[in-house]
């Protein structure tokens, strides 16, 4: 009894989900609900019998889902009487949420390429997607999962897709962004949740861009005509039935989109960190002894959660999945992240997700009401956190001091393996080079191990061969 | 029944240009029919003024 009532006091409204009255996401005790309208009731049950729904369940592309058990139902409706709500579904829960504003170029072009299969196997069954949003995938390792079933319905003759102008603001221009003008599209997609409307995205090329794949017509004559037919939707929908469009149209559409995000390219650009793992000054035996001490902490236990910060190419985050459900693989260079992102996927790899997060500025919350998008930590503590050649990163180049950075981690609540690059370590010396003489006073091993122990309780450490730099195992204290 | 986000006017019209032949054929008569509206209103009979069925 006591267990029920708790339950049913957990379940709350998803924050992120309240655009579309059809339906809504309650979530709580690990549950993930969907609530629906007698229309989107309706529009489920055309999905739920379509061929499309099985096929893409099975390959793990579209979120598992069910009708749940009627008392559920009851749960909801007392949770929220006025929603008018008349069924629920109930979905897997995916082990980490993120956001488009984190994903490398590759992660939003495949996200972007899913979002067209899906519209295309829908329209063959006549059914339609009604919106086309980035934040409706989510991801199974480097697996891109449609959660929103919601999206679907069934379709309406005569009727442009109505999620084209949204695909081009959070898909296409983002990308169209990064291949044709060498700028991550990450910044923007955080800054403005919306995307990029196609009048701002038009300002930023000139007429000789128009050349390029997919300009003329997408960014060119789409930000013209969205100027000349300002507020005349209800008009151009009416004469577009009556002169006669069908789906046949959009299905040209999708498949014009589709051979041309296949042709967009990140483009070629320095990255500092993308063969840092071979260019850096490890020796083979070093490296060794620290796979095997990062080996030992995460083979303690088996983990829900590990973070790796930094993660680089990904050799740790690896070695963490040999023994967690899932792990979360952090860096901020977009080029490193897309390059493991790509191999993660070739290998069919379920369990690590790559994000693009810096960590000196990590994703706040945002949205309607400060609440939508929820912050970083906000979306799941990890049980063990990798910290590996960062620390002197954070420290020197982002003059975060030492101290701090220890009390962030802290503030994680889970184990961490953290690595310190001493004083005299040749990288910390060349991260120094470019500040004054005598900076940082507060970056040696003697504050930082001060700073540990106040705060964490050392379970083992190793300091590597070279002797500049020193590992560290520790709990919460 | 309308869908829960703005669908863009301009990219609506936009959809019926990818559709090939018989996409031209829809912004023909796309065209026309605005052509013929101009007229009516040349003619003083707005559609805005007329009641829809």
């Amino acid at each position: 009894m006591v267990e029920a009532s708790r339950r049913s006091t957990s379940l709350a409204p998803e924050p992120g989900s309240f655009r579309d009255w059809d339906g809504r996401v309650f979530g709580g005790d690990g549950r993930i609900l969907r609530a629906l309208s007698p229309d989107g009731f309706a529009d489920w049950e055309a999905l739920a019998a379509s061929r499309l729904f099985e096929r893409f369940r099975e390959s793990g592309e579209l979120v598992e889902t069910a009708p749940a058990r009627d008392e559920v139902l009851l749960e909801v409706q007392a949770l929220d009487p006025e929603g008018g709500w008349i069924a629920v579904l109930d979905h897997e829960r995916l082990p980490y949420v993120s956001y488009p504003y984190e994903w490398s170029f590759s992660m939003l072009r495949d996200a972007a390429a899913l979002q067209l299969r899906l519209l295309s196997a829908a329209l063959e069954e006549d059914l339609m997607l009604k919106d086309a949003t980035p934040y409706n995938v989510q991801w199974r390792g480097a697996q891109p999962v449609f959660v929103d079933v919601g999206s679907f319905e069934r379709a309406r003759d005569g009727e442009p897709w109505p999620g084209y102008r949204q695909f081009c603001m959070l898909y296409l221009f983002p990308l169209m962004l990064q291949a044709y003008k060498g700028v991550a599209f990450q910044p923007w997609l955080r800054g403005s949740l919306e995307g990029i409307d196609p009048g701002t995205f038009r300002a930023l090329f000139g007429r000789r861009d128009a050349v390029r794949p997919g300009m003329l017509r997408h960014v060119f004559l789409h930000a013209s005509l969205e100027r000349r037919y300002a507020h005349r939707a209800a008009e151009v929908r009416s004469d577009l039935q009556e002169a006669g469009f069908d789906r046949r149209m959009i299905a040209a559409s999708v498949a014009g989109m589709t051979s041309l995000l296949a042709k967009l390219r990140p483009s070629e650009r320095d990255s500092t960190w993308q063969d840092y793992d071979t260019t850096c000054s490890y020796d083979e035996r070093e490296t060794a002894a620290k796979e095997a001490f990062v080996r030992r902490a995460v083979g303690l236990q088996r983990r829900q959660l590990v973070w790796d910060l930094g993660c680089n190419e990904g050799r740790y985050s690896r070695i963490a999945a040999e023994n967690a459900d899932f792990v979360v693989a952090i860096d901020s260079d977009d080029a490193v992240v897309d390059a493991l992102y790509r191999s993660l996927s070739a290998e069919g790899n379920r369990v690590i997700l790559p994000l693009v997060v810096d960590l000196a500025n990590p994703s706040p919350p945002l949205g309607w009401a400060g609440v939508e998008r929820r912050s970083l930590v906000g979306r799941g503590r990890p049980d063990l956190t990798l910290c590996l050649a960062l620390v002197h990163h954070l420290s020197i180049s982002r003059n975060v001091p030492l101290r701090e950075v220890v009390r962030w981690l802290r503030e994680l609540d889970s184990e961490v393996v953290v690595e310190l690059p001493h004083r005299g370590d040749p990288m910390v010396q060349r991260l120094l080079g470019s500040k004054r003489e005598h900076a940082h006073p507060d970056y040696n091993r003697g504050s930082f191990e001060d700073a540990l122990r106040s705060l964490f309780r050392v379970v083992d450490s190793l300091e590597l061969a070279s002797g500049t730099r020193t590992l560290y195992h520790a709990a919460p204290a | 029944m309308l869908s829960y986000i703005d669908p863009g006017a301009g990219s609506m019209i936009l959809q019926a240009l990818a559709g090939g032949v018989a996409g031209a054929m829809v912004m023909g008569k796309l065209y026309w029919s605005r052509i013929k509206r101009v007229l009516r209103v040349g003619r003083g009979k707005s559609p805005v003024d007329e009641p829809r069925a």
